[in-house]
């Protein structure tokens, strides 16, 4: 990149030149925001010291007595950055980033689940009306199985083996067992 | 130019600044740091501000007002209850905002109001500092919503202030304590003023407060024990509720009253003839209540920082309620540990505003290793259909932070797009509060469900909301028209802000007499060395006319007449101007006969360059 003002090449976002604040990149990944690795194992402590790496020279404090446009530019930064560091800081949102390159499901409410998936959950609603709890029970199984295989999944993937087709789906049927765990036993039990 | 922070409190404000390092609390003539946040408006249209207005509120209750920070940025009917507190009179046509009626005058604002106050902190900076200050830090609590943050930007505007950031009280007492104990690990501060509670967990990590959660009501304080007591003690007088005037009586006794009992086991509050007595027994019954309905936020914040009370290092008392023992107690029960007081509770949040407005110099020692990492204290959410709110920025996000939604429309050639924002954590948009409806304009007109309408929603790093919309198949740029729901608009500002030069007329009068005064100082001074060296010079009765002339600028350089003196300068400059004429012939005759140009013309007055220029 070339700095906008000095005209001089720019790697960070901080000119070394004339030390203007430099636009954040147009692709907002988080993980290249951040310069941590692509990876879905990541430690949130690895997180928190990158994002405050890059905090400390973008955020708006540093720039209150510069010029309008380096503020403005400084609260695009950081705004970008908390966001890098709320995507990256939650398993099921970088999971999906990397899946997908978003973080959120892209379209309302995710993927179609499987039919035979959804079977499962109707004959697990019926067991909860003779034994009452029995559905957040299985759910709760569930979503350790499925966090089990995203692991896997993960683990086979920056092995350079495997693939992330399944993700998507995975996530969805995550979010779909961890509402019933939080869902009241069925009424009338 | 110097940065300020400036504490703009319910009861009390300060205003401090960092000097050779240190942050300092400026005092006033009577070396006392707190202004009480107390103004009243006089009939013949002079303001008062502070301990005045404060202890003469019971002689004139309909024209003085305290504790307007509960008002602030809040609509009507929203707070009939507070205005009733204070026999407050409420301007009944204005819905979007308060306005209290005063005798005699218009209806004021509680912008206006804090803006009184805020302007006699400005002058207190000036006079200290030598010179205008270059920003403010202006400190809220942190569970102030956006239209609270509005209001009170719009306060340090009219009072001729730039504001460099709003920064939460409770993060401004965490800097201030982290930076001189040099700790690291997490905080609670508990901070507890006159009229508003907050409660912020803090992590301070290698320099980074990352501020982790916060919670707390802007309706709650110690306000809320004068009142119970208020009543407490009327009732056992046997007395009914009476009088505005009388009431403020009331309210400046119990609150005397109540500051004894921080120390005294009982205190005695005459009122109407009456003498009653309370014990610390009964008063801490009687604010149990108020003080209990804190733990709710604490345990909240604590909630949403995933932390238990016992991973919590340390807590810090902020705010001059905390001094009520009851409090100390039942914060020391809540987190199992002795709060930190070091701190003088009343200054704390100005020192921690000071040092920030320090660092955002950008030159400062602390802001090379220092940065800090706040949060939004409430969540904020657009009205979807049926009236339930769909969350797009979560509490406790740090702030700034954006985020983008993707409308559309419903009805095919639809240029017009409603969008109603609110804050608040409940689930339907009625329970929340309504910040306000930004209607997108200008739209493509395109079959229904075509048009994308990317909405970025930013908030900045004083927690205040900026919207912006793009239709992103056209790339037209929607209009965003916003009505805020509550608050004063730009044009209302702009009024209050001509007003305010108005009043700034006074200032500029004063500056021109100042300028006045020294020229003619600089006149008398050059006219009597000339007489001293060229006596001999002048014309018989010449004198006498000079000295007359001289003597009357004195006298009016002693008064405040600008014009005067300004007519006596020019008066004495034509007076010796004959005798001027001579010098500077005796000077040029001096010099045609031998001596250099250059000398000549330095003592004729004439620039170098001139002289120069004449030898060329």
């Amino acid at each position: 990149m070339i700095c906008y003002t000095c005209n001089e090449a720019v790697k960070g976002p901080v000119c070394v030149g004339c030390t203007a604040l430099q636009p954040p990149p147009f692709s907002l990944d988080p993980f290249v925001l951040l310069g941590v690795p692509r990876r879905y194992h990541l430690a949130a402590a690895q997180v928190d010291e990158a994002y405050r790496t890059v905090a400390r020279r973008v955020h708006p404090d540093k720039f209150a007595a510069r010029p309008a446009v380096e503020r403005r530019m400084s609260l695009q930064w950081t705004a970008a950055l908390n966001e890098a560091r709320r995507v990256l800081k939650d398993p099921d949102r970088r999971a999906r980033m990397l899946a997908t390159g978003q973080a959120e499901p892209r379209e309302k409410g995710g993927p179609k689940l499987d039919p035979t998936f959804l079977a499962e959950i109707f004959e697990w609603r019926e067991q909860d009306e003779e034994t009452p709890g029995a559905l957040s029970e299985l759910a709760r199984e569930r979503e350790a199985e499925l966090r089990v295989e995203l692991d896997t999944i993960f683990v086979a993937w920056e092995q350079g083996t495997g693939d992330l087709t399944l993700v998507e789906d995975r996530l969805a049927r995550l979010k779909y067992v961890t509402g019933l765990i939080r869902e009241p036993s069925a009424p009338g039990s | 130019m110097a940065n300020i922070g400036i504490d703009l409190g319910t009861t009390n404000s300060l205003v401090a600044v960092v000097m050779s390092g240190k942050a300092r609390c400026l005092l006033d003539e009577t070396a006392n740091p707190l202004l009480p946040s107390a103004v009243r408006y006089e009939p013949d249209g002079t303001v008062v501000v502070g301990r005045a207005a404060r202890d003469e509120a019971a002689a004139h209750p309909e024209r003085t007002f305290t504790s307007v920070k509960r008002f602030m940025g809040r609509a009507p009917a929203e707070c009939k209850a507070d205005a009733a507190l204070f026999r407050y009179t409420m301007d009944e046509s204005e819905e979007r905002f308060v306005r209290f009626s005063v005798p005699g005058r218009e209806p004021v604002t509680p912008v206006e109001v804090s803006a009184e106050v805020l302007k006699v902190l400005r002058a207190r900076a000036i006079e200290c500092l030598f010179g205008e200050p270059g920003g403010a830090v202006i400190t809220v609590p942190a569970y102030f919503d956006d239209a609270q943050r509005q209001a009170t930007k719009d306060a340090a505007r009219i009072a001729g202030l730039e504001v460099l950031r709003l920064l939460n009280e409770p993060t401004a007492a965490a800097i201030a304590y982290g930076l001189d104990k040099r700790e690291t690990g997490t905080f609670a501060v508990y901070d507890l003023g006159g009229g508003t509670f907050d409660v912020s967990i803090l992590e301070l990590n290698d320099g980074i407060f990352q501020v982790l959660a916060t919670a707390g009501d802007t309706h709650l304080g110690g306000d809320d024990f004068d009142r119970a007591l208020g009543e407490h003690v009327l009732a056992k007088a046997g007395l009914d509720r009476r009088g505005d005037a009388d009431h403020r009586e009331l309210l400046l006794a119990v609150e005397a009253a109540k500051r004894q009992l921080t120390d005294a086991e009982q205190a005695t509050v005459s009122i109407g003839g009456a003498a009653v007595t309370v014990t610390r027994a009964e008063f801490d019954a009687l604010i149990r209540p108020t003080v209990e309905r804190t733990g709710a936020a604490c345990r909240q914040a604590l909630g949403d920082a995933k932390l238990t009370a016992d991973k919590i290092d340390a807590v810090v008392l902020v705010g001059g309620s905390t001094r009520v023992p009851l409090v100390r107690t039942y914060v020391g029960e809540l987190f199992g540990r002795v709060p930190y007081t070091d701190l003088d509770p009343d200054q704390v949040v100005a020192l921690g505003a000071a040092m920030q407005a320090d660092i955002l110099t950008g030159s400062s020692q602390l802001s090379d290793d220092l940065l800090l990492l706040d949060v939004i204290p409430l969540s904020l959410g657009l009205e979807v259909m049926g009236g339930v709110v769909e969350k797009f920025i979560p509490r406790c996000s740090t702030i700034p932070f954006s985020q983008s939604q993707t409308f559309t429309t419903h009805v095919d050639n639809q240029t017009a797009l409603d969008l109603h924002i609110v804050q608040g954590d409940r689930e339907l948009a009625r329970d929340n509060r309504s910040l306000g409806r930004f209607k997108l304009s200008g739209l493509p007109r395109l079959p229904a469900g075509i048009p994308r309408i990317r909405v970025e929603f930013l908030v900045d790093a004083d927690g205040i909301l900026t919207v912006h919309a793009k239709e992103e198949h056209t790339g037209i740029e929607a209009r965003t028209e916003v009505k805020p729901s509550y608050g004063l608009s730009e044009d209302e500002i702009e009024r209050m802000l001509e007003d305010s030069i108005d009043h700034a007329e006074t200032d500029v009068d004063v500056r021109l007499l100042i300028e006045a005064r020294v020229e003619a100082d600089g006149i008398l001074t050059a006219v009597q060395k000339a007489l001293s060296v060229d006596v001999a010079l002048l014309l018989p009765g010449e004198q006498a006319v000079i000295d007359a002339v001289a003597s009357a600028l004195q006298t009016a350089m002693t008064a405040e007449d600008r014009k005067r003196i300004a007519d006596l300068s020019h008066k004495l400059d034509e007076v010796t101007a004959p005798f001027a004429q001579r010098r500077i012939e005796r000077d040029l005759t001096l010099a045609l006969s031998g001596r250099d140009a250059g000398e000549v013309g330095k003592q004729l007055g004439l620039k170098d360059r001139t002289a120069t220029g004449e030898k060329a």
